[in-house]
């Protein structure tokens, strides 16, 4: 076990405070309104955080490549499981026009279109409270 | 190999050459374990992605119900606590078992936070109604306008439930680890649970990189 790469405790400190100071960037820049290239920069920024991590912490770097060839392949499915399901998601517009399939989806879909209004709390607000200011002591 | 070596170390199992070879298959076998980890994450994040595509307007509305300041928190406690679990297999290789029962000990702590925020956040969702599917019964003026909000809930619930799940599952085997280094049966000769926990560990750390942008940040 003596051949074991031991990282300096100084990369670990720095990796460390990299992935806080990045992960500062990240919410800085979410309020900075870049419109659909915010979420490409936070996915961009999330990335970075994670290749750290599985390089330094994880040891990938100093591993064995077939480790690492391993976990690029789980991304590799994970990007194959994302466009063959969105090949369909993104273009089946066809099947929406269809009322026998789409009614029993929507009537379950759309449930809550009944629900009574709540509060910030969550608790149901009457209506028409502005004419019955006389029971606030009704609940 | 019809014999056994007694040179040879007790951890090393009699169906490997050399102890090195015994650590790198573990390793190996240990991110094929990362790969079917990643690939359940994986089903949940094409569900995020699908009903996201479909309400994108929906989403930046919703997330504006969670609490940025919490989820923060949670990434640095997390990022913090993937530091200690790292020391703690640096301090072991070195020999230094006080240290390392010390980082695991603050790792165990860290992860604690972690889903003690949780808990509050949860429990605040529970409160006012935000949950998922039919559950929903949130309706404030902020909420009123939106189209389908318990699609998102449902996702927030399911995919922060799994990943806390993990959490507490760490916790589980970072708690032997404390009890196996104080015993001194991890010693800088044969630390392989601890390397294995250790990328356990570093991945949900991995995951929250990605779930908190996602939820908390989105827009």
């Amino acid at each position: 076990m003596s051949e074991h790469h031991i990282t300096p405790l100084r990369t670990y400190l720095i990796i460390a405070a990299s992935l806080l100071f990045l992960s500062g960037v990240t919410v800085w820049v979410s309020y900075i309104d870049l419109g659909s290239f915010n979420i490409v920069l936070a996915m961009f920024v999330a990335t970075v955080k994670a290749s750290l991590v599985a390089f330094f912490f994880m040891h990938l770097l100093w591993d064995d490549k077939k480790n690492l060839t391993m976990f690029l392949m789980s991304l590799m499915f994970f990007g194959i499981f994302v466009t063959i399901t969105m090949l369909d998601t993104e273009f089946r517009g066809d099947l929406g026009l269809n009322p026998e399939t789409k009614d029993p989806i929507n009537k379950r879909a759309a449930f809550y279109d009944t629900l009574p209004l709540t509060d910030t709390h969550g608790h149901p607000v009457d209506e028409h409270s502005d004419e019955h200011h006389e029971d606030k002591d009704h609940h | 190999m019809g014999h056994h070596n007694p040179d040879s170390p007790s951890h090393l199992k009699h169906y490997f050459h050399d102890v090195n070879q015994q650590y790198e298959t573990s390793k190996f076998a240990m991110w094929a374990f990362i790969l079917t980890e990643v690939l359940t994450f994986a089903g949940l994040f094409v569900a995020y992605i699908v009903y996201r595509s479909w309400y994108p307007d929906m989403f930046v509305d919703a997330h504006k119900l969670l609490d940025v300041n919490k989820g923060l928190m949670n990434t640095i406690v997390l990022i913090t606590s993937s530091l200690t679990m790292a020391l703690a297999i640096w301090a072991i290789q070195k020999n230094n078992k006080k240290l390392s029962v010390v980082m695991l000990v603050a790792t165990f702590i860290f992860a604690l936070v972690f889903l003690g925020i949780k808990y509050l956040e949860y429990s605040h969702k529970f409160e006012v109604g935000q949950l998922p599917g039919e559950f929903y019964s949130y309706m404030g003026p902020d909420a009123v306008h939106l189209n389908n909000p318990h699609i998102f809930f449902s996702i927030y619930f399911i995919m922060t439930g799994l990943h806390g799940l993990h959490v507490a599952i760490g916790m589980g085997l970072i708690a032997w680890l404390i009890y196996s280094t104080q015993k001194g049966n991890l010693t800088p000769e044969y630390y392989t649970p601890m390397e294995m926990i250790g990328i356990f560990w570093h991945l949900v750390d991995l995951i929250w990189i990605y779930l908190f942008p996602l939820f908390y940040l989105i827009g």
